[in-house]
């Protein structure tokens, strides 16, 4: 079986309907991130929450990392935040 | 007497001796609780912090803000900012006389750090700074349907100014420029 073959099976198990997108591999790992990201001290606390805010979807659920482009570390410092500012209403739980 | 001495102690193997703890809490009071409400508050909370060995650090309002979902019944609130050093049961302690009073609807605490030394944090309340803490604020509310009316007002205004130079215009043809100006 050539290459060519193989890559086609996985993407039609795996991927399903994904597959166009295939290619990651080899291509580069650019990934799109929120903007303040960028910022190298950037602190995720309980206390601003017009910072989280940004890292919430529109029905007041958390980003994940694959879009926000946080590191590990930082998403589970910015786990840890919006669940604090959760607690203290001052970010919603849903909306 | 063996209980006085424990006061503002952290008791853990873990941590060194004669250092103490640092906490934050935030409270959130109902927006009906008035400045002098809010001050004798704080100075119950301070007579706490004397009485268990530990020592309030920085006090500090956030104002009356809008909750992001209604906390017993209440849909704002008035924040409250503590900081404050102390030993194992501070916290307990704390909470206790926050879960008393009624002016408190919500609290939470959070340690920020061990083994301080507490002679090397020295405390940054002052008369000014509690005054300014039992100060509620204004109503965000209000604010914002302030903001609402001075907008619509300038809007007016503007309308109004645009009108009488489009009259003008009509004194004068082919003046394009203004023209297109309106329509933005």
């Amino acid at each position: 079986m050539s290459d060519d073959m193989r890559d086609r099976d996985r993407d039609r198990g795996d991927r399903g309907d994904r597959g166009e997108r295939g290619g990651r591999e080899g291509g580069s790992s650019r990934r799109k991130r929120f903007a303040m990201v960028a910022d190298k001290n950037l602190v995720l606390d309980y206390k601003n929450p017009q910072l989280l805010k940004n890292f919430l979807s529109d029905r007041g659920k958390i980003v994940p990392a694959r879009i926000s482009g946080l590191s590990a570390r930082q998403q589970r410092q910015l786990t840890k935040a919006i669940k604090r500012a959760r607690m203290l209403a001052l970010l919603p739980y849903t909306s | 007497m063996a209980q006085a001495a424990t006061k503002g102690v952290v008791r853990s193997v873990s941590s060194k001796q004669g250092t103490q703890r640092e906490y934050e809490s935030v409270t959130i009071l109902r927006p009906a609780t008035s400045k002098p409400e809010i001050a004798a508050l704080i100075e119950r909370m301070q007579g706490m912090f004397g009485d268990f060995g530990g020592r309030l650090i920085k006090i500090d309002s956030w104002g009356t803000r809008i909750l992001a979902f209604p906390v017993k019944h209440e849909r704002k609130g008035i924040y409250l900012y503590w900081r404050y050093l102390g030993g194992s049961d501070i916290v307990a302690e704390f909470e206790r006389l926050m879960g008393l009073s009624d002016k408190v609807i919500r609290f939470y605490t959070v340690k920020i750090d061990d083994d301080v030394d507490p002679e090397a944090r020295p405390s940054e309340v002052t008369e000014e700074l509690l005054e300014a803490a039992s100060d509620p604020g204004p109503d965000p509310e209000e604010l914002a349907r302030k903001a609402a009316e001075e907008a619509a007002r300038r809007a007016a205004e503007e309308a109004a100014t645009a009108r009488d130079r489009g009259d003008d215009d009509d004194d004068y043809y082919g003046d394009d420029d203004d023209d297109d100006e309106e329509n933005d």
